[in-house]
């Protein structure tokens, strides 16, 4: 009687699910279509499967450098991300003054800023900063990370913010006694209870950044530097689009991600969890 | 307590030491326009030129790496090719940057923003080009500038500041074997080849729904054919006149309702569908320019022929013809980079392989008078054509007001095809309401 | 006492500069200079004159019906998108840490939207919008539904909500499944031994439990929801007629349309202020509702 219910709940749930991906079936099979076969019917199968357009997005992406550049990017601002906020969110948490609070909301507050209105004086922040103190803000690697520390600091800390409060002080308290200084108390104790929300920031923010466009197009101008995204900017005219390969351009685009999901959700499966959190 | 304050004063220290930073950096740009901006760079530039051309007889000379920035993505690749070329010949470097084409001006914007700025980059005539001015370089002594067609150059004042892409045109693009020109001549006649067409079941013209195929090139028309369209932009800036009470207008407006009444939506066809249905003879005619035939080229053997034709609108008999971008040479760059540029500009205009690459590679129609075309697909050879014998009307367009065709007129013309009871004068005061926000 | 006092405080800046400096100069200092622009009228091109203004920005803005129109049509399009994102968002987490066999596939697939962006995302979604729902509605019958949903103010905006939800609901899903794998098993078995029904137990224990994800979740697709950018510029393009054109697309016609920089300003800090007194209320509200265990 419970198989069978289980069974039904399945069916459902696949069904549900590929209802919801129905936009994404659309994505693939005109990655396969040349323009008039995508002109007289968009919604069937490809009449071929062939990669070619693959291939070509792939050669004129310059795949595997502009994938070296994500990745670069992506996981360096995620760790510096991760470590940095966890860090502060737990000391709001635990100091909970005036201080604390105020910055907090300042750090939440932001989120409801549109990126629009912030680009241009970013953009003279970061020139400044170049002139007066000599760091190479724009067109490097280093420079957007920093940038992507910055804008993804308030949701980072909301998230952990979010968690640590559930979090039991009896543990800390009792480390404290045994002689831990904050840094130690933190890492060795705090952090690792910290797993579940930690994999969820790192998959929020992986997602952000590896499919970021604006930020990344104002501040690396270089080829050489160009994420993906960046890097399929050859299919974009301004009204004639290559969709096909725009297509297959994206899908080569996200399939490192998914396989980062697959990868990561296998921690946030309860077990290890619950384990934790008690 | 003492701690919190040291705190937050170190951070608003921080903040502060950035905000005044940020206004430095501003009047410090401001401090570098005086000393390097007319007085300075563009004199050097000159000072340059006569160099950069004559190295190019002797051994090249040893330039600056130099940067271009530009919007029209279909001929990114070619240039980057054409970038290694030119390192080839002459040992200097160009670095091609990139960007998707609706994002190209706001990527430019916060480029300069930043001190960034590319060395030569691209403006679209008109709005864009007035836009972005006080970054021009003057080219006039420049020797490949001497070499535009009459009247191509983009000028600031006197000084010539831009060279051009090339040219394009627009009018109405057909099916040979659908249409004959002969019944599209006037109003009449217009209005019924559509009604003859859609009685035959086919569309018999078809707008389509981006800002400049659905309202922004067909009102260039009637703009165009005023007397003198830039003094009518300024009067109808400053609401002088009206659309709705110049002749040319009521007659655009009774086309329109001609369009609205016998052809399909336009707000359901997207430029991708609109070229779908020409090249697959569901639709005879379409509004659109030569770069079109890219799109069409892609579907094969159409198995007709195609030309374009002016839209005849009040006695109209001329296509439009226009610059749409040009290159310029950023003026708030190092002199030495200016230098650079000029060099890479005068051997792209000048030098076979620059040459080559312009009309084979990027598949424009030369506007200058040392380059021929050769290889033109059928639009552009009536482009071309047109160009020479001087049968042309202007893009009067490229006068509007900043932004207005997408964020205003689209607006109204998107009102006018979802009303099928607005009558063509409404139409018109809504033109004239929304020419009125968007002016101001 | 003082010394440990202190000792804290370092401990208090070790922990917390490193990343309030960097937020400070990539996000703060900006925005204050934001702030400082709307006081200014420029065009945006750093070379060209900036002359100050004083309240002027702010008075035009009052007078702007297109963006008096356009913030009305963000707080009706965020209430939907809130709504709708978090039912989906929650009922998805709720089905995904089911122990199914194919929870771990759906959690996936779920998930998906959330990677297209941009371009694509409305390219493909006109297609579901125009072509799809218009051969649904013709091959069914039900024309009074399926029809191109894009040309029509009312629907045009519900088609913007659906694909916010969309993209939307498998990124609240995540924060969701977090939450729910917070609660300790102990307390849902407990109950199940006191009788409590499936209904019972979730209104009852999970509900409450799960209020700090109810409070991020919240925040995030409110967020979000006022700052929508990509996927209506996708979509619509802010038409038929600005009647999907949201906020942040406002100001970006405004900013680099028109190139009236100092008015964009104002408009984003004047919106900004009121959605930060709605959204700290907001997040104020349910984190009283909160509880500890």
């Amino acid at each position: 009687m419970k198989t069978t219910s289980r069974s039904v709940g399945s069916v459902l749930l696949v069904l549900l699910s590929l209802a919801f991906l129905s936009p994404i079936y659309l994505m693939l099979v005109n990655s396969f279509k040349d323009r008039a076969e995508l002109y007289r019917n968009a919604l069937a199968l490809p009449s071929s499967f062939s990669f070619q357009y693959y291939g070509k997005a792939a050669e004129k992406m310059n795949f595997m450098t502009a994938f070296g550049n994500s990745l670069f990017i992506t996981v360096i601002s995620v760790l510096i991300v991760v470590v940095l906020a966890s860090m502060t969110a737990w000391m709001f948490v635990r100091t909970d003054d005036r201080l604390s609070r105020f910055l907090f909301l300042l750090l939440v507050s932001t989120m409801l800023i549109p990126f629009q209105t912030l680009m241009m004086p970013l953009m003279q922040v970061m020139d400044w900063i170049r002139t007066n103190l000599h760091i190479p803000m724009l067109n490097t690697r280093g420079g957007l990370i920093y940038m992507n520390v910055g804008f993804h600091a308030s949701m980072a800390v909301f998230l952990f913010h979010g968690f640590i409060k559930s979090v039991p002080v009896a543990l800390e308290e009792a480390a404290t006694l045994d002689g831990c200084s904050k840094f130690g108390l933190f890492w060795r104790i705090v952090f690792p209870l910290l797993k579940t929300i930690t994999v969820t920031v790192a998959i929020l923010d992986v997602i952000a950044m590896w499919n970021d466009y604006l930020l990344p197009s104002l501040t690396l101008s270089d080829k050489a530097l160009r994420t993906i995204p960046l890097s399929t900017f050859y299919f974009f005219g301004e009204f004639t689009i290559q969709w096909n390969l725009a297509m297959a351009g994206l899908v080569l685009t996200i399939i490192p991600v998914v396989v980062f999901y697959l990868f990561a959700q296998k921690y946030i499966i309860k077990g290890i969890a619950a384990g934790a959190v008690k | 307590m003492k701690k919190v304050k040291t705190l937050s004063v170190l951070l608003t220290a921080t903040a502060m030491a950035g905000v005044l930073g940020a206004c430095g950096s501003n009047s410090g740009d401001n401090g570098n326009n005086v000393s390097s901006s007319a007085s300075g760079a563009a004199p050097s530039a000159s000072n340059a030129s006569p160099s950069a051309s004559g190295a190019s007889s002797a051994a090249p000379e040893k330039m600056k790496k130099i940067s271009l920035f530009q919007s029209k993505v279909e001929i990114a690749e070619p240039l980057e090719a054409l970038a290694k070329t030119y390192q080839k010949e002459t040992g200097n470097e160009v670095e091609v940057w990139g960007s998707a084409g609706d994002a190209y001006a706001t990527q430019l914007q916060a480029k300069l923003a930043a001190g960034e700025g590319p060395t030569i980059f691209s403006v679209a005539t008109g709005e864009e080009a007035d836009k972005f001015k006080s970054y021009y370089a003057d080219l006039s002594n420049e020797p490949y500038v001497k070499d535009i067609a009459p009247d191509m150059a983009l000028k600031d004042g006197d000084k010539v500041v831009g060279v051009p892409y090339g040219v394009e045109g627009f009018g109405l693009v057909y099916n040979k074997s659908l249409v004959d020109p002969k019944d599209v001549t006037d109003l009449d006649s217009f209005t019924k080849t559509l009604e003859k067409l859609k009685a035959d079941g086919k569309a018999g013209l078809s707008l389509s729904q981006e800002a400049y195929f659905l309202i922004g090139h067909i009102i260039n028309t009637p703009f165009a054919l005023q007397s003198d369209p830039q003094g009518f932009i300024d009067k109808l800036n400053k609401g002088e006149v009206k659309m709705a009470d110049t002749k040319e207008f009521q007659e655009f407006a009774k086309f329109m309702e001609a369009i609205r009444a016998d052809t399909p939506n336009p707000m359901e066809v997207k430029y991708d569908s609109q070229m779908g249905d020409f090249a697959t003879g569901k639709t005879a005619m379409v509004h659109q320019g030569n770069w079109s035939y890219s799109m069409l080229a892609d579907y094969g053997d159409l198995g007709f022929d195609v030309g374009m034709m002016p839209l005849p609108l009040a006695g109209n008999d001329k296509i439009a013809v226009g610059v749409a971008s040009n290159w310029v040479v950023n003026a708030k760059a190092d002199p030495d980079e200016i230098k650079a540029a000029n060099a890479f500009l005068n051997w792209l205009f000048t030098s076979d392989s620059g040459k080559n690459a312009i009309v084979n590679e990027f598949k424009f129609i030369p506007a200058m008078t040392n380059i021929e075309a050769s290889n033109l697909d059928p639009l552009s050879q009536i482009v071309y054509e047109a160009t020479k014998s001087g049968n042309t009307i202007p893009w009067a367009m490229n006068y509007f007001p900043q932004g207005i065709i997408v964020n205003d007129l689209a607006p109204a013309a998107q009102e006018f095809f979802m009303n099928k009871n607005m009558t063509g004068e409404q139409f018109l005061q809504n033109l004239d309401a929304a020419w009125a926000k968007g002016a101001k | 006492m003082s010394t440990r006092y202190r000792k804290e405080k370092a401990w208090y800046a070790l922990f917390t500069a490193p990343l309030m400096i960097v937020f400070a100069t990539v996000v703060i200092i900006p925005f204050l200079i934001g702030i400082g622009y709307s006081f200014i009228s420029w065009d945006g091109i750093p070379a060209n004159p900036k002359v100050f203004v004083g309240l002027d920005n702010y008075t035009a803005l009052l007078k702007d019906h297109r963006f008096l129109t356009s913030a009305w049509h963000t707080i009706e399009f965020t209430v939907l998108a809130l709504v709708l994102v978090n039912v989906l968002g929650l009922a998805f987490s709720l089905l995904v840490t089911q122990k199914l066999r194919v929870s771990n596939v759906a959690r996936t697939l779920f998930f998906m939207p959330n990677l297209i962006g941009g371009l694509i995302l409305g390219y493909i979604w006109q297609f579901v919008f125009t072509d799809a729902f218009k051969s649904i509605g013709e091959h069914t019958g039900m024309d009074s539904i399926f029809y191109n949903w894009l040309i029509h103010p009312q629907t045009a905006l519900f088609a913007t909500v659906i694909v916010f939800a969309w993209q939307m609901a498998g990124y609240t899903m995540i924060i969701y499944v977090a939450g729910l794998q917070g609660i300790p098993d102990e307390l849902i078995e407990a109950a199940k031994v006191d009788g409590a029904g499936r209904w019972h137990r979730l209104t009852r224990i999970v509900f409450p439990l799960l209020m700090p994800s109810f409070t991020i979740c919240l925040f995030l697709t409110l967020s979000g929801a006022f700052k929508i950018f990509d996927v209506n510029l996708s979509l619509t393009k802010g038409g038929p007629n600005n009647a999907t054109e949201l906020f942040a697309m406002n100001i970006y016609n405004e900013i680099f349309g028109y190139g009236h920089y100092g008015l964009g300003q104002a408009k984003a800090i004047v919106f900004f202020l009121l959605v930060a007194i709605v959204t700290l209320t907001q997040v104020i509200l349910t984190k009283k509702r909160e509880v500890q265990y």
